[in-house]
């Protein structure tokens, strides 16, 4: 019984852990992984979403709702941002890297002097479920299952969907798009509009289990960054799961047996190893891999 | 004659005689500053004249040779906190902050060898260098907030979490100010006086000079080949991966200096150092001067944080402002406004000096 407990607390921590990186990560996935735009801002997005989910849950609406609203806002901003200053920075990473760097500043420090540094709460749903002597919130593992939702959408969207074929259209080859009638600034700002939706209803998502305060979105973006780098660009869906379960995977182990701190360093020692072995991330090395057995057997 | 070639080589804006005759002019300007600023005011140019050391080590690293680190910060307080631990450590057996000092500009180069060898020769790409600094110095941030427990102490100093370094029992003496000479004569440059003013602002003349001689050198032509085509360079048979991490050492080594001469000026360094605030201020500074030149980034450095400092008193404002004035920068002079500034008015002159400005932009 001691040993099951003790299996399930570590599975716990895995499943939460896997699914913080991936919900931090799913939005900007689609921004760096599809349109190469290092969107700094991702955190802040984040933060406009707990917000928004804070406001709106405290005003009467109930949670489910007010994290939706959170997506729906912080994909409006998103689009506004792609229009008025991000469009003009495409394919030029490091000029891009530090205007959303900006922007960033802009939001946390604006909502620092609209809401002031408060914190604010929004109760955490579901109650705990109890294994062996110790009690697990069960809103962790919904938020790792939502988390898994959220990545299926995202790939059924644009595997299936009209929208999906035209917008990776576009990222392969945005001149080809356009002379064959797609609007491609739109789809610019679609897609960005989406990820930034997807940091919002995340963003709403942590807001249930996170103090909020303007602060709140500035950790997330480095760590989603890494994610989605050592996850690569090949294959959106595949590599975010398997980055997220090596990383989250070091992470529990380390966290486990030394302490929360080593759990981060270990997780970004492994983020480097993983880089310095496959410089285009998992997911590129798994396709070129499955490419190789395809012409061996064929 | 040779020297003065390469003061004025066409790696750097600023050629002719007026250019000269202005920076004397700066020079006389600030020398007699403490005739006619207040002593407060005079305390708080020192500060700024720290951050110009700053803004050249980030404008020598991305400006010159196009490699973007986000994290310059972290190497800023390393130097600061090496320069504290050792002095903490030492002031009593030599009664002068030297091998502190040394120490302050060491030990950020060396860590940056340390991971600068590991992402080059992995020939990571500039966004990941980018991302990756700042994680470091977040990292450096997280560690030391956690410090706060007694058993972090190294020899006489305690790291002391969130409050930041002080000495490990009350009787060791407290962090030092700079204190220059050996043996029985030295002399100790309070951060409040005039003497530390006049110190600071030699030495980043100093600095300035001396990078400006070495940007036009032939290592500085090598600089500008791995920002503007590496494949090229390495075609030439130079190491891209060896000078970027040299360059990576020596900005870090600068920022290391900056470090612990904040330290040694308020005599306190603290883990907010790391923080992602003064990460971003160093890339706004450098930014919105012009990367690309020295002038332009030590101008940006100076003129920013006497605006900032302008706007604090105005209230909470400052940093959405400057944040503000990055995405207006990057939207409308991309390459900088003091560089704008001297191509405007470059193309004011005869046409013969427009083409020696217009080189150093492109």
């Amino acid at each position: 019984m001691e040993t099951a407990t003790t299996l399930f607390a570590f599975f716990y921590q895995f499943v939460d852990n896997a699914g913080y990186l991936i919900l931090a990560a799913v939005g900007l996935t689609i921004i760096f992984g599809m349109m190469g735009v290092i969107n700094m801002a991702h955190g802040e997005l984040m933060m406009i979403g707990a917000y928004t989910t804070a406001f709106s849950y405290h005003a009467g609406v109930p949670a489910p709702i007010a994290i939706l609203l959170a997506g729906v806002a912080a994909g409006l901003v998103g689009i506004v941002l792609e229009r008025l200053i991000i469009q003009h920075f495409y394919r030029q990473l490091l000029s891009s890297l530090v205007v959303t760097w900006g922007i960033s500043l802009m939001l946390s420090q604006g909502f620092l002097l609209a809401f002031g540094p408060s914190i604010l709460n929004v109760p955490t749903p579901f109650g705990s479920l109890a294994v062996g002597e110790q009690t697990f919130g069960v809103y962790r593992l919904v938020l790792a299952g939502v988390s898994l939702a959220m990545v299926a959408g995202v790939w059924a969207l644009f595997a299936y969907t009209r929208v999906g074929t035209d917008a990776r259209a576009t990222m392969e080859n945005p001149k080809m798009a356009e002379a064959l009638g797609i609007n491609t600034a739109r789809v610019y700002a679609l897609t960005f509009g989406l990820g930034s939706a997807l940091g919002g209803i995340a963003g709403g998502m942590f807001a249930l289990t996170a103090t909020i305060s303007p602060f709140f979105g500035v950790n997330y973006t480095p760590l989603a960054f890494i994610t989605v780098v050592v996850g690569g660009g090949a294959n959106v869906v595949t590599g975010l799961i398997s980055s997220v379960a090596s990383l989250a995977g070091v992470q529990t182990i380390f966290n486990n047996a030394v302490s929360v701190y080593i759990g981060y360093v270990a997780m970004f020692g492994a983020a480097l190893l993983i880089l310095l072995l496959l410089p285009s991330g998992i997911s590129d090395y798994l396709e070129r891999r499955k490419m190789r057995s395809v012409s061996r057997t064929g | 004659m040779r020297i003065f070639k390469l003061l004025t080589g066409p790696q750097t804006l600023g050629r002719g005689p007026l250019f000269w005759s202005g920076f004397l002019l700066v020079m006389i300007v600030l020398a007699l500053a403490p005739q006619y600023l207040s002593r407060y005011e005079i305390i708080l140019f020192s500060n700024f004249f720290i951050s110009g050391f700053l803004a050249l080590s980030l404008c020598l690293l991305w400006g010159y040779c196009g490699i973007l680190s986000l994290g310059q910060a972290a190497f800023f307080g390393i130097g600061g906190y090496a320069y504290g631990i050792v002095a903490l450590n030492l002031l009593n057996l030599h009664e002068n902050t030297m091998l502190a000092i040394l120490a302050g500009i060491v030990v950020p180069a060396l860590f940056a060898a340390f991971i600068g060898a590991i992402m080059f020769f992995a020939r990571l790409k500039g966004v990941y260098i980018a991302i990756l600094t700042l994680v470091v110095s977040l990292l450096f941030q997280t560690f030391l907030l956690q410090t706060a427990d007694p058993s972090y102490t190294i020899g006489a100093a305690y790291l002391g979490g969130f409050n930041g370094l002080r000495p490990a029992s009350p009787d060791d003496p407290l962090l030092p100010s700079l204190i220059l000479g050996f043996g029985s004569a030295t002399i100790e440059l309070d951060g409040r006086s005039y003497e530390f003013f006049y110190f600071v602002l030699g030495l980043l003349c100093l600095v300035y000079l001396g990078l400006r001689c070495l940007v036009n050198s032939s290592y500085g032509y090598l600089l500008v080949g791995c920002r503007e085509d590496s494949d090229r360079t390495e075609t030439f048979g130079y190491d891209v991966r060896l000078i970027q991490l040299s360059v990576f050492c020596l900005s870090a080594a600068l920022a290391g200096l900056a470090g612990l001469l904040y330290t040694a000026w308020g005599t306190y360094v603290h883990p907010k150092v790391f923080d992602v605030a003064p990460n971003i201020l160093v890339v706004i500074w450098v930014a919105v001067g012009g990367r690309k030149d020295l002038t332009a980034a030590l101008i940006g450095a100076i003129v920013v944080e006497w605006v900032s400092l302008r706007l604090a008193s105005e209230g909470e404002i400052s940093l959405f402002v400057l944040g503000a004035i990055l995405v207006a920068v990057m939207l409308f002079a991309p390459e900088g406004l003091v560089i704008k500034l001297a191509s405007l008015a470059s193309s004011l002159r005869p046409k013969r000096d427009r083409a020696a400005a217009t080189r150093v932009e492109s």
